[in-house]
């Protein structure tokens, strides 16, 4: 046993000094004042960058403002474009619609018979339009179909079927843009009408056209 | 406990913690009010110059695309000119009276005789998506007169050369005593700007 190994204990415990070579007294305060630095710097980077940023944006600014008489012009001009582009599109709907048939009522005069008279040729209006459906308070401003369908009525007297049968023969080929092969005969009776003593017999046929298509 | 701590502290202990707090106070004071209105401040430029930069790049664009819109204009107007030359316009007002104007001479060259001329109801056009400001409709007049039927389609067959955008809606040919002068009645359309419910 050493006796020299033994002695009182003067110190408190807070003068008890750890055996650590890290001294928190030292530590904490250089890492406020790193803390400290850090937020500085921070600071001055988020500056920076506002400054670039605005800088930034200013030239862009400048730049707009610039542009901004031909911009305008250019908007115009697309805006004007995309207006006639639209009106030329129901313009084309109106063109496909466009219905000539001066040809074939030329033609027909050629392959009526002889033993037919023409009483009446008619083309029937179309169907009303409905721009106001039930359940719309609002009309329309445009139809919901884009087909049209008429008939044509071809009335007249003869002496036998034989010539109208002949007539309905001719009118299959070669009008196509007159009448479809789709008809009717409305009536096909005796008339009061006389001819060398011969009672007539009168008749009507109606004749479904083609489709006026307003599309593209 | 903590009081006889601290008062247990040794003095350079106590001035370390005091510099301590201090600095955290500073560092505090430093994040409220530099760093955070700072990063605030930044995320708002930057948003700021992100929209005009978005707003340059569609102007840049639009200016890049300008000669081809031009170009687009020039061949629209040019699709355009065969509508417009074709679109009856009113006469004081009446639609029917203009058609008169056009028409008349192609009528009577025909040979018809008594033409009168009234409106008709318009007809809409179907709409395209998205719809024009500037709707266009079908104008169309009845002319009636007397005629032979060979002089109906003669007058016809001159319409169709002459104006081909206007279209036969309705005819109706009656048989009279005279064959040469028929009761004729022909629907013809235009396009017309208007709409038929557009305000």
């Amino acid at each position: 046993m050493k006796a020299s190994s033994f002695h009182l204990n003067l110190l408190k415990p807070s003068e008890n000094l750890s055996s650590s070579p890290v001294r928190l007294r030292i530590m904490l305060p250089v890492g406020a004042i790193l803390a400290c630095a850090g937020l500085l710097v921070w600071w001055g980077v988020l500056f920076t960058q506002i400054i670039l940023a605005k800088t930034q944006a200013q030239g862009i600014e400048e730049d707009l403002a610039a542009k901004n008489s031909a911009h305008a012009e250019a908007i115009q001009k697309r805006d004007l474009a995309r207006e006639l582009k639209l009106q030329l599109e129901q313009l084309e709907y109106y063109k496909s619609g466009v219905r000539a048939i001066g040809e074939p009522l030329a033609k027909f005069a050629e392959i009526v018979p002889l033993r037919v008279q023409l009483k009446e040729m008619s083309i029937t209006p179309p169907k009303p339009q409905v721009l106001l459906p039930p359940g719309l308070k609002v009309p329309l401003f445009g139809p919901t179909e884009n087909v049209e369908t008429q008939k044509l009525v071809i009335a007249g007297l003869t002496t036998k079927e034989t010539p109208v049968v002949s007539l309905m023969e001719s009118l299959e080929n070669g009008f196509e843009k007159l009448v479809t092969s789709e008809h009717h005969i409305n009536s096909f009776k005796q008339d009061n009408a006389e001819i060398d003593g011969r009672k007539l017999l009168s008749f009507e046929v109606e004749y479904t056209m083609p489709e006026r298509r307003f599309a593209k | 406990m903590n009081s006889g701590l601290f008062q247990n502290m040794a003095p350079n202990a106590k001035r370390s913690f005091f510099v301590t707090v201090a600095l955290a106070a500073i560092a505090t004071v430093l994040y409220l009010f530099c760093v955070q209105p700072c990063a605030d401040e930044l995320t708002a430029a930057k948003r700021r110059l992100a929209e005009l930069q978005d707003r340059q790049y569609r102007t840049d664009v639009d200016l890049k695309r300008s000669s081809t819109v031009a170009k687009d204009l020039e061949d629209l107007e040019t699709a355009l000119k065969p509508f417009r030359d074709a679109m009856l316009v009113p006469l004081l007002e009446s639609y029917a009276m203009r058609a008169k104007s056009i028409i008349d001479p192609l009528a009577l060259g025909a040979g018809l005789e008594d033409v009168t001329y009234s409106d008709e109801p318009f007809r809409a056009l179907p709409l395209p998506t998205p719809m024009p400001r500037q709707l266009h409709t079908r104008a169309a007049v009845k002319l009636t007169a007397t005629g032979s039927y060979q002089q109906a389609v003669s007058f016809l067959l001159r319409i169709e050369k002459e104006m081909p955008l206007v279209s036969l809606q309705q005819l109706d040919i009656t048989a009279q005593q005279n064959p040469r002068s028929q009761s004729i009645s022909i629907v013809l359309e235009w396009p017309a700007k208007g709409g038929l419910t557009r305000k």
